[in-house]
């Protein structure tokens, strides 16, 4: 799933960060989106309570899938679908190849799948000679410029209207103007003519109802409900964590996902799909298949570390906050998931970590994507977890190792570590100017942007027992000690009992 | 590494009667390796920690994030050893970072100090999402005589020290921190507070390496500074 | 629909991936993974749904009435009360004819067929939803303007419901240029809830193939994150209160 092999986060930031117009544009798009959301849910209130609620459902679902998943699949062919339960990408193409081919396809429909990037369905498709149309209006602005996406919601956000201008011009055979009007409108009527000649429609899937057997799809524009009316074949992508139980959870996911992607109370299209036609329809697919991927997911269940990563519900919201993605934008993760949920995902659902490279480790931790997270996945944990199985795997990088051998020797023993600061004191002696270090040595990543400040003359230990003695003389205003005194103490008995101010808050 | 800051604090809390004791066993808190995936090597540092901190009351710190360490992840370092977690539950409930421990333990939000300057204020990481310190500092730093408090743009944005981040990822950090510095200009204050020194650390780095003219101080230094003169 | 089980493709590759063996393959996998025995039987859910302070939530018809119209109009789209079918008749007329449409779309509902339309718009082609007729998704897509009585409608969110039926098409809300939706006053609901606790309570036979919620004008900022209306779905949507 690492699309680029060979290079890494690290060395895709740096051109990233050399992109003027994409960190403008990145920092435009995430502020939007973000203020977006931070309006809507003040505006809708209790928002935390509607955040657990919604981690509560997911949860409760996730560990009873065995259940959900096969009512789901149960009522999905009772409703006339057929479904499919394919392990990886390998099978799913098998799946798909053969309805293509059964079909007869000389063009699929798409709308928009994060899946059908794991899959790398396009790819197939072209190899067999299908025209494989993207319609969501980003996805095929860069699916002409033969680019991936740069974010989960809004793909196209490192374009700018001149370049878009000149992608669709190409396909237009005349020149449009850099006029989003006169852009969009060209897409509509283009890809109207695909969405009435394509054989089949291919979809993704948002959430799948297990008591009815109905998948949801939520959008904007309307080409998913296009891909999903007009063609006589349906294939709708989704991964096994889609699952909720009924319809009445569906409503706090509809509450908690358009707030948190786009600030909207609700996306101007929510579809729940039941089976294809009636037979009496007059539009509608006549057939419609469901592939059921997992790809690695079914190994998050069971793992306490990593179960709650499939709450997920593909809102973006992380993205949105995360100071990093901030910064350098989608394509730097190099993986079909990027932002804070594409660097958990990405290595877990990989099971050999010797191929993670660095993107779990593109995070400062900060926990902005935990707070943003509606249905509140630990992201922030999951990277610190999966940077430690990386470690156990014995697959990280020898120096790195090395470091933190040495800071084990030093920290376990406070007489060594004193002794190390002695040493580094004198060390600093040939590079310390005026407090500071400005020389490029092993430290240059922190020094290239940073001063160093050098180690203090006399640290705080050094000087413990003389400020224990100045402190003792240093004058106290009287009145307050004996308040602070009982204070203190009440604590202390609070703790005894078991409740109280649990040490910080 | 800063010990005019563990002065500061100690100076703070001997007004109101409280003895702080160092105990020197302790060497860190480990966070540096736990957060770079070197769980053995955390322990061996944290283990320290909990021998130092097994028979105190109270356990103060001046960082944010080391308090954070200790509540957030303590449990989770230690899980598989029983008696370290006992140990570790312990530490956890008696940990607290300076100005929560000034505002919620001492009841203390008016140290007396005067700091006639425009100072802003950086929300570190770890201290308001693992520790939820939201109040506290502002608390204590709205009952300074002639301190003018005014408001950092995009404050919750992560300054990008995430410790060994700052030095792995250097290029992106170093993006994280020009933004930080910027916002802090932006406010016109002369002087930058916060609670947290990996934060401090990184953000004076970048001001030095510039060349401007802003104070970076910790809470405690401020407070302190504030009581002396 | 058709017979699924000769329609599973007994006899191709993908037979086996749609296989019973296959599906109780992985749901045994799922449950040895959460350590337990596999779960058969529904399990308790005590969360379901939304929180109960948000059961609480209610309006009166006029508050729904209200909220609708002015989240429907923030949207980008166009709100109005009629008294009756005769108004909306007449609205109709007047869209089609100041709007230079060639041809109108209604949905085969009897209150629609009963304004009378064809007659008083010579000029403009008026077709009728016809789902035995071939050619009918084609007559939609060139179609100006569709026409719909819905089913359902949200105040809190300002959405459209409507269910798909022989006698009502999906693409008549979704391929023309501009939406006419005929509300009636008593179809609006405060919010999703009731109407999603609807198709939870629906015999699972008689849930359509598709339903859909309609909340505004089609839209997408993907070109530098400017709004641009109108992209695949109608770009220009009425929606008419009635009663």
């Amino acid at each position: 799933m690492a699309d680029t092999a060979g290079s890494s986060v690290k060395v895709r930031s740096k051109q990233a960060l050399q992109d003027d117009f994409l960190r403008k544009a990145v920092k435009f798009t995430t502020e939007r989106l973000k203020n977006g959301k931070r309006k809507a849910t003040e505006e809708h209130g209790n928002w935390e309570e509607w955040r657990e609620r919604g981690r509560q459902i997911r949860l409760h679902t996730i560990a009873h899938l065995d259940y959900y998943l096969n009512l789901f699949a149960d009522n999905a062919r009772k409703a006339g679908a057929q479904v499919y339960f394919a392990k990886d990408p390998a099978e799913a193409v098998i799946i798909t190849r053969e309805i293509v081919r059964e079909k007869q396809a000389r063009s699929v429909v798409k709308s928009k799948s994060m899946v059908t990037e794991e899959l790398h369905i396009n790819h197939v498709l072209e190899e067999m000679d299908v025209a494989a149309i993207e319609t969501d209006l980003g996805e095929y602005i860069i699916q002409l410029a033969h680019e991936p996406p740069s974010h989960i919601i809004i793909p196209a956000i490192h374009k700018n209207k001149q370049q878009i201008a000149e992608v669709l011009s190409e396909v237009a055979g005349e020149r449009l103007e850099p006029d989003t009007q006169v852009l969009a409108g060209f897409v509509r009527r283009k890809l109207r003519e695909q969405f009435l000649q394509a054989e089949i429609g291919m979809t993704g899937c948002n959430f799948a109802i297990a008591e009815s057997g109905s998948i949801v799809i939520f959008e904007n524009e309307g080409n998913a409900r296009m891909c999903s009316t007009l063609p006589k074949t349906q294939i709708t992508f989704m991964g096994l964590e889609r699952i909720i139980p009924s319809f009445e959870d569906l409503e706090v996911m509809a509450t908690l996902l358009p707030r948190s992607a786009t600030g909207q109370k609700l996306t101007a299209y929510m579809s729940a799909i039941t089976g294809p036609r009636r037979m009496a329809d007059g539009d509608g697919p006549e057939e419609l298949h469901m592939i059921i991927i997992d790809n690695g997911r079914s190994r998050q269940i069971g793992d306490p570390d990593f179960q709650e990563l499939l709450n997920c519900i593909r809102c973006g919201a992380c993205l949105n906050v995360c100071p990093v993605y901030r910064h350098i934008g989608g394509h730097s993760y190099g993986s079909v998931y990027s932002g804070p949920i594409g660097a958990v995902l990405t290595p877990a659902l990989m099971e050999d970590a010797s191929q993670w490279q660095d993107i779990a480790y593109a995070s400062s931790l900060c926990g902005a994507c935990w707070e943003a997270c509606p249905v509140k996945i630990p992201l922030h944990d999951m990277l610190v977890y999966l940077r430690s199985r990386k470690v156990e795997s014995g697959t990280s990088p020898t120096a790195e190792q090395v470091v933190f051998k040495g800071f084990n020797y030093v920290m376990s023993d406070h007489r060594r570590m004193e002794r190390f600061l002695k040493l580094g004191k004198v060390g600093q002696k040939l590079v310390a100017r005026d407090g500071y270090i400005k020389i490029k040595g092993p430290l240059k990543g922190w020094t290239n942007y940073r001063d160093l400040p050098e180690i203090p003359k006399q640290s705080f230990r050094d000087r413990w027992k003389e400020l224990q003695a100045e402190v003792a003389q240093q004058p106290k205003p009287n009145t307050m000690i004996r308040d602070i005194e009982q204070r203190m103490r009440k604590v202390l008995e609070e703790r005894s009992r078991g409740g109280g101010s649990r040490g910080g808050h | 590494m800063y010990p005019r800051v563990g002065e500061a604090m100690v100076r703070i809390l001997a007004r109101y009667g409280v003895q702080l004791d160092f105990p020197k066993v302790q060497t860190c808190c480990g966070q540096p390796a736990f957060n770079s995936g070197y769980w053995d090597d955390a322990r061996a540092s944290a283990r320290t920690l909990l021998e130092a901190f097994d028979d105190s009351d109270f356990v103060v710190s001046p960082s944010g994030s080391c308090t954070g360490m200790i509540h957030h992840y303590y449990p989770k370092l230690f899980e598989d050893d029983p008696v370290m977690l006992d140990k570790a539950l312990r530490l956890k409930e008696k940990t607290y970072e300076f100005s929560q421990f000034l505002v919620n333990v001492l009841g203390v939000e008016d140290v007396g100090a005067t700091f006639p300057h425009k100072v802003t204020y950086h929300p570190s990481c770890h201290g308001t999402r693992l520790l939820g310190i939201k109040d506290e500092p502002m608390k204590l730093l709205q009952h300074v005589k002639g301190l003018e408090l005014v408001p950092l743009p995009d404050a919750e944005l992560c300054c990008g020290f995430g410790g060994t981040f700052a030095v792995k990822m250097s290029d992106i950090s170093g993006a994280m921190v020009s933004e930080k510095v910027h916002n802090v200009e932006s406010t016109g204050a002369e002087v930058l507070v916060g609670i947290d020194m990996g934060c401090l650390m990184n953000i004076s780095g970048n001001i030095h390496a510039e060349g401007k003219p802003i104070r970076v101080m910790h809470l405690a230094e401020l407070l302190n500074e504030g009581v002396s003169s | 629909m058709a017979d699924t089980n000769s329609r599973q493709g007994s006899g191709t590759a993908r037979a086996i991936y749609a296989s019973k063996e296959r599906q109780d393959e992985w749901m045994q996998y799922i449950a040895d993974r959460l350590g337990r025995p596999r779960i058969t039987e529904k399990p308790q859910h005590p969360f379901r749904g939304v929180p109960d302070f948000w059961r609480e939530y209610d309006l009166n018809q006029e508050e729904r009435i209200n909220l609708f119209m002015s989240n429907w109009t923030n949207l980008g789209g166009h709100a109005f009360r009629m008294s009756s079918m005769q108004e909306v008749g007449r609205f109709l007329e007047d869209f089609a004819r100041e709007t230079g449409a060639q041809k109108l779309l209604l949905q085969r509902q009897p209150e629609l067929l009963d304004l009378g339309l064809p007659e008083a718009l010579k000029d403009v082609e008026c077709v009728v939803w016809d789902s035995s007729d071939d050619d009918i998704i084609d007559e939609a897509a060139q179609a100006d303007i569709g026409v719909v009585i819905v089913d359902h409608a949200a105040a809190y969110t300002g959405t459209i419901v409507v269910l798909s039926s022989p006698d009502k098409g999906r693409s008549t809300s979704l391929l023309p240029r501009a939406l006419v939706a005929v509300v009636p006053a008593s179809a609006i609901e405060a919010n999703l809830g009731p109407i999603l606790k609807g198709l939870d309570a629906r015999p699972k036979d008689q849930l359509p193939a598709g339903v859909h919620f309609i909340t505004g004008p089609s839209r997408s900022s993907d070109i530098e994150n400017d709004l641009t209306i109108g992209v695949h779905g109608p770009g220009i949507v009425y929606a008419l209160i009635v009663g």
